[in-house]
């Protein structure tokens, strides 16, 4: 095992490294291979004719590409008979869900920041809720969705509208609303948002705060033009995180809405039990449209990503 | 936090003398150092509060109900225990408990598996590196239900992967067009590696950051000392790389017992129930079935059960996180 100096032993070192060479790309090669052939086929379904979805042998790439299927996503009224005859009837268009997670998403992830950057300020700065309170805060995202999606049923649907009942007169059902699930996604993203804004605001030095505070500035004027510019990139970040992570949330938002609000990942789901069969084109094409947006925040926020699905317990 | 606490006076003097004009006496009130560090720690517990821990009552009290809810809330009567003694004697539920157990299982050990290899060949420069760890990282943004839907496709009977083992099984006589999905126990491997093609990105993130944050100095004693390559990843990386194993261990199982996307999108638990997770499980008592009592007393347990490994979990967090700052430190 031991490397014994000497010009033998340098020769063999270099034919070993060549070897390695070669093991290393072959074996990254694989992987990237394994990663890249389920996305490649997606996106290649996506691109195919009704008739080349399923068929034996499997075409390796669309023999006579098409876009029917992007047209029939982001048809904004029912097609015409022509084009709509070559799969089925019924047209799936894709906006209403775009619409819904677009909004649902946007606002419950800058709530979340808000709230998030401001506590994650306080126990920064201030050492509120004890030394504890930020891996205490790591509970929430750890329990299982399952187990807070039947409480929170039960909550949306029996006891505030029962609760409005009494108090207003009316029965508000936050199942199946916009701000019933916007409100969940900002609390199960909350931990993520403190978890990301700690990291970033510990790094910034308190002399600064403190510098304007002698100066005469209140403590809102202090954090606004002082720290919020510091952390203004972090906060980015983070937003694009949690947008992400709400972007792909699948099991509350299947089990707390259905007729009316409908999320994209949620709409895929719907098309997997088509009376008519699946529709694997569709399918593909919502799948390419869904996914493409992300994996490019992704890329972009990249270096951070491990800041956010790691609680910050790596450093980067 | 000393240094904060020694001249809350003179800041909040300043504060008021430039605001006097608009800042009436609650703005005065929010500012002092006491009051001010509060709000955002009140208005999320409140938030919490509100939107979690009072469902938990609730849900608590409806456990103890005997309730469908096909038929109106008001005729459910109180039953007493009944719903947990069924939910902890439905075999089928301890059946998911476990399933769900070792799909995480034998998930986490693959990824911890690849993911440290891959790191471990990627932790030093070469050419062409950037492009394979930006390749490696591209699943942990797709989003799960794609990936459910993706491996669907590979899965079925006339998709890519019956065609690339089609000369294999041919020669020994056999139907090429294998509907893996229709198998209990390619249907449970098939959600592993989902779950593997999604998530050893992460494993591989956390690794790489490990590796690249190992100090270059003692793997340059150790050379010097006259250590081989083994003796230095055995003796040196390896435990100086322990933290972050724990914590990509912690992080990964907590997810990965989550996992219900993958049982719903490829295989809907079956066949019978060989692919059904605990969380599809309660999916299914409460959504199509409509028991809430039962899935309320069964939330509960859950919750009860998973504290128990939460609470271990974040010991271990906290733990190797102190270890990891003092090595940085």
């Amino acid at each position: 095992m031991r490397g014994a100096p000497g010009a033998r032993a340098q020769a063999s070192f270099a034919r070993r490294h060549h070897l390695f060479w070669w093991f290393r790309h072959a074996a990254l090669v694989a992987w990237s291979m394994f990663i890249m052939f389920p996305i490649y086929w997606m996106l290649a379904t996506s691109f195919k004719d009704a008739g080349e979805w399923v068929t034996w042998p499997p075409h390796w790439y669309p023999y006579q590409p098409t876009l029917y299927n992007y047209h029939q996503i982001f048809a904004f009224a029912t097609m015409e008979k022509e084009l709509s005859r070559q799969a089925t009837e019924q047209v799936f268009s894709i906006w209403g869900a775009m619409g819904d997670s677009m909004l649902i998403c946007t606002v419950s992830s800058l709530i979340s920041l808000l709230m998030g950057t401001f506590l994650a300020y306080s126990v920064s700065r201030f050492g509120v809720g004890g030394k504890n309170f930020r891996y205490l805060i790591l509970t929430i995202r750890m329990v299982p969705p399952i187990v807070i999606a039947i409480p929170i049923l039960m909550y949306y649907a029996i006891m505030i509208p029962y609760t409005t009942d009494a108090l207003f007169g009316t029965r508000i059902s936050l199942f199946d609303s916009y701000t019933g699930l916007g409100l969940l996604y900002t609390a199960t993203t909350l931990p993520f948002v403190i978890w990301m804004m700690l990291s970033f605001i510990d790094e910034i030095p308190y002399t600064l705060e403190h510098a304007a505070r002698m100066m005469g500035a209140g403590r809102v004027y202090t954090i606004r033009r002082v720290v919020v510019p510091l952390v203004a990139s972090g906060m980015v970040v983070t937003f694009l995180f949690i947008f992400i992570l709400n972007w792909s949330e699948f099991l509350l938002a299947l089990t707390l809405t259905h007729p009316n609000v409908t999320t994209l990942p949620v709409l895929l789901n719907k098309f997997q039990s088509a009376v008519e069969g699946r529709l694997y084109g569709p399918q593909a094409a919502i799948g390419t449209v869904i996914t493409i947006p992300v994996v490019v925040l992704g890329v972009v926020i990249q270096k951070h990503l491990i800041k956010g699905f790691s609680f910050g317990m790596i450093r980067k | 936090m000393a240094e904060a606490g020694a001249r809350p006076s003179g800041g909040a003097a300043g504060g008021a003398r430039i605001r006097a004009g608009r800042g009436g006496g609650l703005a005065a009130w929010l500012a002092q150092e006491r009051v001010f560090r509060l709000i955002p720690f009140v208005v999320v517990e409140a938030f919490f509060l509100l939107l979690l821990a009072v469902p938990f009552l609730l849900t608590l009290y409806i456990s103890l109900l005997k309730w469908r809810a096909n038929r109106p809330f008001e005729q459910a009567f109180f039953q007493g225990f009944d719903n947990y003694f069924d939910v902890l004697s439905d075999v089928e539920f301890w059946w998911a408990l476990a399933r769900t157990f070792y799909f995480a299982g034998v998930a986490v050990l693959l990824e911890l598996l690849i993911g440290f290899l891959l790191a471990m060949l990627c932790a030093q420069e070469f050419k062409g590196r950037r492009l394979y760890i930006t390749i490696f990282l591209v699943p942990m943004m797709v989003v799960p239900v794609v990936v459910g839907y993706n491996f669907s496709m590979i899965y079925i009977d006339s998709g890519p992967l019956n065609e690339v083992l089609a000369p294999v099984v041919q020669l020994f006589g056999g139907d090429p067009r294998i509907r893996w999905l229709s198998h209990p126990i390619a249907a449970q491997w098939a959600i592993i590696w989902a779950d593997v093609w999604q998530w050893t990105s992460l494993t591989f993130l956390i690794f790489l950051s490990g590796f690249s944050a190992l100090p270059p100095q003692l793997i340059r004693a150790a050379r010097i000392l006259g250590a081989g390559r083994w003796q230095i990843f055995w003796r040196v990386q390896l435990p100086l790389l322990k933290p972050v194993i724990v914590i990509a261990i912690v992080i990964r199982s907590m997810e990965a017992l989550k996992i219900f996307d993958q049982s719903v999108l490829l295989t809907f638990g079956g066949p019978g129930n060989s692919t059904q997770t605990v969380a599809f499980y309660l999916w299914r008592q409460v959504w199509q079935f409509n028991k809430f009592g039962f899935g309320a007393a069964a939330s509960i347990i859950l919750l009860v059960m998973f504290s128990a490994l939460i609470y271990y979990g974040i010991y271990l967090l906290v733990r190797e996180r102190a270890t990891l700052q003092r090595e940085g430190g």
